[in-house]
């Protein structure tokens, strides 16, 4: 008996260290997070290729629902990764991006990156120019910064990724 | 005490205070970790507790009892410690000179208590209406001047502090579930320290002898 008290109270006492650390944001984030801990986390994957085709015709909105509808736990880096990227094309601009929807992006980008700190996630997606978490959040941060770039003419001609 | 109390409720009730002390509904769930001066405070109330009598050490940890009981007794001794540190971070407003007021009230109140070298009950009676009053003062009268809304309490505390700038006195607003966690931690932390084992008083003792 007293056996199984240890056990009870170190896996409470390793839950409320994982939620001081995590600071999950609602129900769906601790189950998630609790799930991937045990390796048995999996997204909606009818969900992920609903989002993928409105993220595909440019109805970043919708994506994004779908993409969240996917991964409740925020704990799929690649999920992450196209929700930021819909965040980065909705608010791209040729005179100037919305700094608002990229500092989102900026956000979900960054999810992304602590979900995969070994670096590895490359998204083979030809639809992509940047494949990579690290080369989307460098474009997110270069669309926030403001300096004398911001008033070359010539950036007028560049495209979005 | 039973085998269950020690090996289950405790650790678990206070435990679930030291989740809820730091449990902050804003916009956003917050979990804050617990300042660096709470670990004094929640120390200080450890040395009073052991001192008047409410909590036993040598019940929980000793040479006499087997290596698991003694685990089970350690178990409860640091989750009681950090029950306490998230209690006084409840209880202790989030900035501003509220804080460090709360802070030096607690500290000051706390030496009292432990100079006092008060009984079991008195010490549990006065935890109560620390934590009684801290609740009060935070989430009741501090959240309604912090209100950006304000109702008739505040009009009244406005009234009570003309003169005073309530820059100093305002506080981040919480979602008013934060106020009810708050009231549930705080009995649930008076309720778990009345619970722990605390040392034998003598009547206690001539009771057990006159029973054997």
């Amino acid at each position: 008996m007293r056996t199984v008290g240890l056990a009870i109270a170190a896996s409470y006492g390793a839950f409320i260290v994982w939620m001081y650390v995590r600071q999950p944001q609602s129900v769906a984030e601790v189950t998630g997070g609790l799930t991937a801990s045990l390796g048995a986390y999996h997204i909606d994957q009818r969900s992920f290729d609903e989002g993928l085709r409105y993220f595909r015709n440019d109805q970043f909105t919708a994506a994004r629902l779908a993409f969240d509808r996917a991964d409740p736990g925020h704990q799929d880096a690649r999920t992450r990764f196209y929700i930021a990227y819909a965040f980065y094309r909705e608010g791209w601009g040729r005179l100037y991006h919305d700094d608002m929807l990229f500092a989102r992006g900026l956000e979900a980008v960054d999810e992304a990156i602590a979900l995969d700190p070994r670096g590895i996630l490359v998204i083979e997606d030809p639809d992509l120019a940047l494949r990579s978490p690290g080369e989307l959040k460098g474009e997110l941060e270069a669309g926030l910064r403001s300096d004398a770039s911001d008033l070359n003419p010539f950036s007028a001609f560049q495209r979005r990724k | 005490m039973s085998v269950a109390f020690e090996a289950f409720y405790l650790p678990l009730i206070m435990l679930t205070v030291t989740l809820l002390g730091g449990l902050r509904v804003a916009g956003r769930v917050i979990l804050m970790p617990p300042p660096l001066f709470t670990l004094v405070l929640a120390m200080l109330l450890l040395g009073i507790l052991v001192r008047s009598g409410a909590l036993a050490p040598e019940r929980l940890m000793s040479a006499a009892r087997s290596p698991a009981a003694n685990l089970n007794g350690l178990v409860v001794l640091i989750a009681t410690f950090l029950a306490s540190a998230q209690a006084f971070n409840l209880a202790t407003p989030e900035s501003g000179l509220p804080r460090l007021l709360f802070s030096v009230f607690l500290f000051i109140l706390l030496l009292n208590t432990m100079a006092a070298s008060s009984d079991r009950i008195r010490t549990l009676r006065s935890l109560a209406v620390t934590f009684g009053s801290a609740f009060v003062l935070k989430f009741i009268v501090l959240a309604a001047i912090s209100d950006p809304v304000g109702g008739r309490l505040k009009r009244i505390l406005l009234v009570m502090l003309e003169g005073l700038t309530l820059g100093t006195l305002t506080q981040d607003t919480f979602h008013p579930i934060t106020g009810y966690l708050a009231f549930f931690t705080f009995v649930l932390f008076v309720v778990g320290v009345s619970l722990l084992p605390g040392r034998a008083v003598p009547s206690d003792v001539l009771r057990l002898r006159s029973h054997s």
